[in-house]
């Protein structure tokens, strides 16, 4: 869309006016990446990166950039060696209070030490001090170029290295890299500034082996050849303002593909998939034109590269100007299942281009508004190529997936306020992860979070129409485009981000519509509604007195006050009304049109013009109601529990065209197993015109009505002659048609079927041999020579419908399972699935589908008690090597052993895995596995849950998986799945079992082991805005003299202590945990080396210390070297660090004492109390501290 | 060859060649076909106008009809027996004789010529003391016999290759009593496991060819777009087509105008400059 000057400059100007205010003290305005070196050999990265800043304040002295795992040689600013120290808390999250293993107090750490190297606070873990020959350039606000040597060795996130041993070359090999990680984590392959909000444009350079590829972002310029001529340099700039979080590199020998029907996109594969590529890409094109015609706005970028690598991080990782793909994504033409599968993750990459790459976001609370535009216009991608059927049916499967995750776990709050960091206005108390970054967060909850995202922006566009939401999309990116073609205006690129306040302004400018109210109830707040709704026909007034009830106290609900939209189908046709819920009315009236008895043989109109023949015998012969449904266009994100009769159900089912409509029929009518609904539901099954997921869904419905009606269930089984009539031949009804996939709707029928038939049971709960014979000829039968589709999906689920067959062995005193015993049934189905597995090996199907189902069904097997329950076939199938569905399918049922049969070494097995394995989504997977299926949970007795146990996981969150930021979430949630919030029950009382509370002058109980019972309590208790009297240890801002009044008189427990000292972290001001900490210090609080002081030399602030000392010459001690305080830091607050640190310590020392004399611990308070007065008077002048000294002998405060 | 025969000259002619007596059996059969060809041979020549020839040189072009009609055998056997036949058929001859080089298309045409010579053979003996009528059982058409007939065969191989597979490799069992009732091929791990998982299979790809015709028309088009282009192009542009070839993906492009795709991942790699300007050091 042109816009014209005026236009564009008043845009401008109103932008400027309340532009976006970088934490930072300078602007990034151009990065160079070189990456000079690859050894896929050692995995290892040589290279370096040059930032272009200009710095905004005079007196910057230190610049603060982001880097992970990445060891840094050497920095220059503008050629002159520069002081740096390299350090980060996330490496090790907790140092001290080893004994504590409370996940609250860990949740809280990682969130401080997250925060401590925030960029989008101003942080890092690179900390530069620009020499002082420079102090005058830069009060002349003049550039800055830093220039710094780094490299990686092994890297365990980031960069995602895959190399198959086999012999050959590196190329021949198919060995590759590239880059992966979860939201912002470029920082761990190069330093930078790891940040959504920091944009500048970039020329990366990556020197390769000559059969390589290097795919980047931007425009390749040129490939030159080294002198040697063995290898290549890929030169790629992007002039495009881009933050370096959506820069992106993968390296291999790739096949390159250009697209037939585009030329400035290119597509990559790993050798051997050329064909598959090409099939699968053919259909890109067309996403590109549905995006560019909807936004009426080109690609933003000059080009577009795809890549499919093995070993995924995720499926789909967008990138600018690229998108990695998992190379699991790539089939052939004869494969139906995976190909919708795949465009859709193709259409969300490019929505995402669009909206996450090229229009970036401020900050992270403004991320819902990335994510629910791309994921909005990805559903209108999906409604106009797959229709409004699936679209409606996958909107009401995300509601759903919302509705249920919040209920479950009280909320998801897509744009989180922090007023002043407040642990009182925590708007996520009820979860065991802040919320505040997203390197916190549950993996799930991400998910979760961008569902909801779309969801609300298909409210928005309920609101004011879809026509402004598409000129709102497109206003901010021609913005967007504005700012990024001001190749040196940088301070216009601040218009390529968007915040939340700058969208919704954008909405109100567009269409004039106030929707703050929408905005408030689900953006600015979490939880769904859940309405109870119920009604009586009023026959003497001809009014339908409808109930509506709420529930809003239950967590992960609000309460909705508001219109909804009710539609009542009568005899005389479909009407809309619309109710104005309000906080106390409960009932509403709402009058009937249909007056009179039913007119015979009158054709009844439906909502969309369409007027039907009905039968309507069944119908209750007062009320001229069809059926109610409340809120049909899903514009609530509610639940719905509405009671109408069952033959309303019945009518819902066969007539309302609307397939969510169909799908909560069906849900219904699972509790009313009558014939009127058999039959309803055996209409729709044969009904061609139904939409196909609701028939399938039918199937499913059908066996449970079938299971409850079994007594007085008449005729061959449920679905059985149906399926016969679709789909055997017609002279041998035994025998099914040789396939034929033609019709896609009729194939998924076809495989769902069996499968829903195989959960019928007889009257002795027993599947009926009938079906399982069925079944067994199926397979027998089945003929795929003259179909032009693969039939592996078809019959994986053959496999699968056998698997749902097996019902409980029946046991005589817990014989042990042998082949004699077998029950004849299971051994035909151990014959089939013997047989395809084996044939697998022969001839592999796409994906192995009939691997992972073979592996499923044996599990099945041994679950139920026929076969001996037996890891050692999933363990040999879920080694690295295998194809990652086979393995996780085998993990699966690895976790399934260790929760029946309470192995410990199979856990141990699994816990090794999650550390070691190559795979990042095969160990994010395993914890996943192990979080949804537990072992045991925090309430439950289990030989499992032991001190080694908690150690272990610890450990693992703590400092095991800091590489991941997806991992160590995933490990906290499964602690948390494991132990709960408080400390694991299962460990020993700690030494201090009875704290005082001095100022009640009474002793209690130390509230962190309170057994689990009580533990739920203690959560609340824990609770700050519920306690008083932690409510100034919670607060990190309030003035130090409170704190240190609180500090003496209320100190009660050690949660209380902690909290506080965890609030020091918090402080921007404050240098992290471990920040400034020697290597020394460190290892004096692991309990081995409690007295040493020069153990763990390799620790990473060391080397970068050495080093730096190297940089800079003589002139400055190592003890100087490190002195960086933060210019504006008040000497206050370094006291006051002082004081926590010196008082922790103390804290650990009174352990040791109070174990000695218990009975004395009354007196010991008080002694320490008088401790640390002194300490602190003291402290100040002493350099005892590291941390006390270097706050005295800052330049800032000696300028 | 007519040279040859010309010098040849007028020799002995209607020679019989070498006419060792022997005792064997098979020496007989052989000398028996060697004249055989030799008639044909000379009948052949006087056709072709000789009156004479020296004995060397029909023995000569004896030899060489024999090993023609041998090859012609020898090779038509082949194809009959790739064709899993024991029976060799016209269409083998005819492939055989195409592959020699030979054009089948003149043969009707020679064999009608008026100047033939016609070797007369004796008459052939009543038919019935040679004609061999075999009888067969009624072929089974019953559909849902050959259906259960082919699942079961089916299931059989299957069974049986497994098994021997699992025989004669690592297994693993689901019981610890028992390792050879369902015995499973033991799983192994790939290098690249992608490749096993995605690639269709050889045989998938033979029915993907037998039963896709759409695909084959596809891909018949782009044949012909570049038959066409290459040979619009085979003059002047010689360059232009060696891109076309170089370039994989050309082959699918619609539009023709547009020869050339300027794509930066297609454009050849530089050559270093001679001297940088600034050597990297760290």
């Amino acid at each position: 869309m042109p816009l014209t000057g005026v236009e564009t400059a008043r845009m401008n100007r109103k932008k400027g006016d309340k532009g976006f205010e970088s934490p930072r003290p300078y602007k990034l305005t151009h990065q160079v990446v070189c990456i000079n070196n690859i050894n896929f050999q050692r995995k290892s990265v040589v290279g370096f990166v040059e930032l272009t800043i200009f710095p905004t304040v005079a007196n910057l002295n230190r610049i603060k950039l982001n880097s992970k795992q990445c060891r840094i040689y050497r920095v220059r600013i503008n050629d002159l060696e520069a002081a740096f120290i390299y350090n980060d808390p996330t490496l090790e999250v907790c140092h001290s209070e080893s004994k504590q293993r409370n996940l609250n107090y860990f949740s809280n750490a990682y969130a401080a030490a997250v925060s401590a190297v925030d960029p989008d606070a101003g942080n890092g873990e690179l900390c530069i001090k620009v020499p002082s020959e420079l102090w005058k350039h830069v009060d002349e606000l003049k550039v800055l170029k830093i220039h710094i040597n780094f490299s990686l060795d092994q890297p365990k996130g980031g960069l995602h290295f895959v190399v198959p041993s086999v012999e050959g070359s590196m190329a021949e090999r198919g060995a590759h890299v590239f880059s992966c990680g979860y939201q912002n984590s470029t920082r761990f392959w190069f330093p930078c500034v790891d940040s959504y909000s920091e944009l500048c444009t970039w020329k990366l350079e990556f020197t390769v082996d000559a059969a390589m590829v290097a795919v980047s972002n931007g425009d390749l310029v040129e490939t030159v050849y080294t002198h040697d001529m063995r290898k290549k340099t890929f030169h790629y700039m992007l002039t495009i303002p881009t933050a370096a979080s959506n820069i992106s590199l993968a390296i291999g020998p790739f096949e390159i593909l250009v697209d037939p029907y585009m030329h400035e996109v290119t597509h990559f594969c790993l050798p051997q998939l050329l064909p598959l590529l090409k099939h699968t890409t053919s259909y890109l094109h067309e996403v590109f034109e549905f995006y560019e015609e909807i936004l009426t706005c080109r690609y933003p970028y000059s080009c577009f590269k795809t890549v499919f690598i093995d070993e995924a991080y995720v499926e789909v990782a967008a990138y600018a100007s690229m998108s990695i793909f998992s190379t699991n994504l790539l089939h052939s033409a004869m494969i139906i299942d995976e190909t919708p599968l795949t465009r859709r993750c193709l259409a969300q990459s490019l929505a995402q281009q669009f909206f996450g790459c090229f229009i970036s976001r401020m900050s992270w609370s403004d991320e819902w508004v990335l994510k629910g535009i791309s994921g909005y216009i990805y559903g209108l991608w999906m409604k106009k190529t797959f229709g409004v059927n699936e679209y409606r049916h996958w909107i009401k499967e995300e509601l759903d997936r919302i509705v249920a995750y919040e209920l479950k776990t009280g909320g998801v709050l897509l744009h989180p306020i922090f007023g002043g960091g407040k642990e009182k206005d925590n708007p996520a108390s009820h979860l065991h992860f802040s919320i505040k970054h997203p390197h916190t967060l549950s993996w799930e909850y991400y998910t979760m979070f961008q569902c909801k995202a779309h969801l609300v922006m298909r409210l928005i566009e309920n609101r004011i129409s879809m026509e402004f939401m598409l000129q709102v999309f497109n206003k901010l990116l021609s913005l967007a485009s504005t700012a990024s073609s001001q190749k040196f205006q940088s301070h216009m690129w601040s218009q390529m981000l968007v915040s939340t306040s700058g969208f919704l302004k954008s909405i109100s400018n567009v269409s004039g519509k106030d929707i703050q109210p929408l905005i408030k109830q689900w953006v600015d707040q979490s939880g769904v509604v859940k309405f109870y709704g119920s009604f009586a026909f009023n026959r003497k007034r001809n009014v339908l007195e409808l109930e509506i009830k709420q529930d809003y106290t239950s967590p992960g609900t609000q309460k909705y006050v508001g219109p909804l939209k009710v539609t009542v189908q009568e005899l005389d046709g479909s009407f809309n009304h619309t109710l104005q819920i309000e906080e106390n009315s409960l009932k509403h009236d709402i009058p009937c049109h249909s007056k009179s008895r039913r007119n015979k043989k009158k054709k009844i109109p439906l909502m969309n013009g369409e007027e039907v023949d009905m039968d309507l015998s069944a119908m209750d012969a007062d009320s001229p109601l069809l059926w109610i449904r409340i809120d049909p266009d899903m514009s609530v994100l509610r639940k719905v529990e509405f009671e109408q009769a069952d033959f309303m159900w019945q009518y819902q089912l066969r007539y309302e065209r609307d397939v969510v409509a169909q799908q909560e029929s069906i849900l219904a009518l699972e509790k009313f197993p009558t014939p009127a609904s058999r039959l309803a539901l055996t209409d729709i099954l044969e009904q061609e015109q139904c939409f196909y997921r609701v028939r399938m869904s039918a199937c499913f419905c059908l066996a449970k009505i079938a299971n409850s009606m079994v007594s007085t269930w008449t005729g061959p089984p449920a679905m059985k002659s149906l399926f016969t009539r679709m789909f055997c031949c017609k002279s041998c009804p035994n025998i099914v048609k040789t396939n034929n996939f033609m019709s896609f709707q009729s194939y998924f029928l076809q495989k769902t079927m069996p499968v829903a038939m195989a959960l019928l049971r007889d009257v002795h709960n027993l599947c009926p041999k009938e079906v399982l014979t069925f079944i067994l000829d199926l397979i027998k039968y089945n003929d795929n020579r003259k179909n032009k589709f693969s039939d592996n999906y078809y019959r994986a689920e053959m496999i699968d419908a056998l698997a749902n067959s097996v019902t409980p062995a029946v046991s005589v005193n817990n014989e042990v399972r042998t082949l004699d015993n077998l029950n004849p049934d299971v051994r035909l189905i151990l014959e089939e699935i013997t047989r395809f597995l084996n044939m697998e090996k022969l001839l592999p199907s796409y994906r192995h589908t009939i691997t992972v189902s073979c592996l499923r069904a044996i599990r099945v097997l041994q679950k139920n008690g026929h076969v001996p329950s037996d890891p050692a076939l999933f363990k040999s199938y879920a080694e690295y090597g295998h194809f990652v569905d086979i393995r996780i399918a085998a993990l699966e049922a690895v976790v399934d052993y260790t929760k029946v049969d309470r192995s410990y070494e199979e856990l141990q097995w699994l816990l090794n895995m999650i550390q070691d394995d190559p795979v990042p989504y095969v160990r994010h997977k395993i914890l996943n596995m192990l979080t949804k299926n537990p072992p045991f949970t925090k309430n439950m007795e289990s030989p499992l849950c032991n001190e080694a146990l908690v150690d272990q996981l610890w450990k693992l969150m703590n400092s095991g998986t800091s590489h991941d930021w997806r991992l160590r979430c995933g490990a906290v949630d499964l602690y948390f799945t494991l132990f709960g919030l408080s400390r694991p029950s299962c460990l020993p009382l700690p030494e201090l079992g009875l704290v005082l509370n001095l100022k009640e002058k009474k002793a209690v109980l130390n509230p962190t082991i309170i057994p689990e019972a009580v533990a739920i309590n203690q959560e609340a208790a824990n609770n700050p805005s519920s306690h008083p009297q932690l409510v100034g240890f919670q607060n990190p801002f309030s003035s130090s003299q409170d704190e240190e009044e609180i500090d003496m008189d209320t100190v009660h427990d050690s949660q209380a202590f902690i909290s506080h000292h965890l609030n020091m972290l918090e402080r921007p001001s404050t240098p992290g945990l471990s920040k400034y900490r020697p290597a020394s210090s460190r290892s004096a609080l692991i309990p081995q080396h409690s007295t040493g002081c020069d153990s763990t030399p390799t620790t990473k602030p060391q080397w970068s210390l050495e080093l730096a000392r190297k940089g800079t010459g003589k002139e400055q001690s190592p003890l100087e070297m490190g002195m960086h305080p933060v210019a504006s830091a008040p000497l206050s607050v370094f006291t006051k660090e002082s004081t926590a640190s010196k008082h922790s310590d103390h804290h650990h020392h009174h352990h040791h004492e109070h174990k000695k004399k218990k009975k004395k611990h009354k007196h010991k308070h008080k002694h320490k109390h008088k401790h640390d007065s002194k300490e602190k008077d003291k402290e100040p002048f002493t350099f005892s501290s590291p941390a006390s000294g270097r706050s005295i002998r800052s330049p800032s405060l000696s300028d | 060859m007519a040279e040859a025969a010309a010098t040849a000259g007028a020799g002995g002619s209607g020679t019989r060649s070498g006419s060792k007596q022997s005792t064997n059996p098979a020496d007989n059969y052989h000398l028996a076909r060697r004249r055989t060809l030799q008639v044909v041979v000379s009948s052949l020549l006087t056709e072709a106008g000789f009156e004479s020839a020296e004995k060397a040189s029909v023995e000569t072009l004896t030899e060489m009809l024999q090993s023609y009609i041998s090859e012609i055998g020898r090779s038509a056997k082949s194809y009959c027996e790739h064709t899993a036949r024991t029976q060799p058929t016209l269409s083998d001859i005819v492939v055989t004789l195409v592959e020699m080089g030979f054009n089948v298309d003149t043969l009707p045409a020679y064999a009608k010529r008026s100047q033939r010579m016609v070797i007369t053979a004796p008459e052939f003996p009543d038919p019935h003391t040679y004609i061999k009528t075999p009888t067969y059982r009624e072929p089974v058409s019953d559909y849902q016999v050959l259906r259960e007939k082919a699942a079961s065969q089916r299931r059989d191989v299957e069974r049986a290759l497994t098994r021997f597979m699992a025989k004669t490799g690592e297994t693993q069992s689901l019981f610890k009593d028992d390792v050879s009732t369902f015995p499973l091929i033991a799983a192994r791990p790939f290098t690249i496991p992608y490749l096993t998982a995605l690639l269709p299979s050889e045989l998938e790809m033979q029915q993907m060819e037998e039963t896709d015709s759409s695909e084959q028309d596809e891909q018949t088009d782009t044949e012909n777009l570049a038959l066409h282009i290459s040979m619009e192009d085979s003059g002047a542009e010689k360059e232009n087509t060696s891109v076309l070839q170089q370039n994989p993906s050309l082959s699918g492009s619609r539009n023709g105008e547009e020869n050339i795709i300027d794509n930066p991942y297609l454009r050849p790699v530089k050559k270093p400059k001679i001297r940088r300007k600034k050597p990297d050091t760290f």
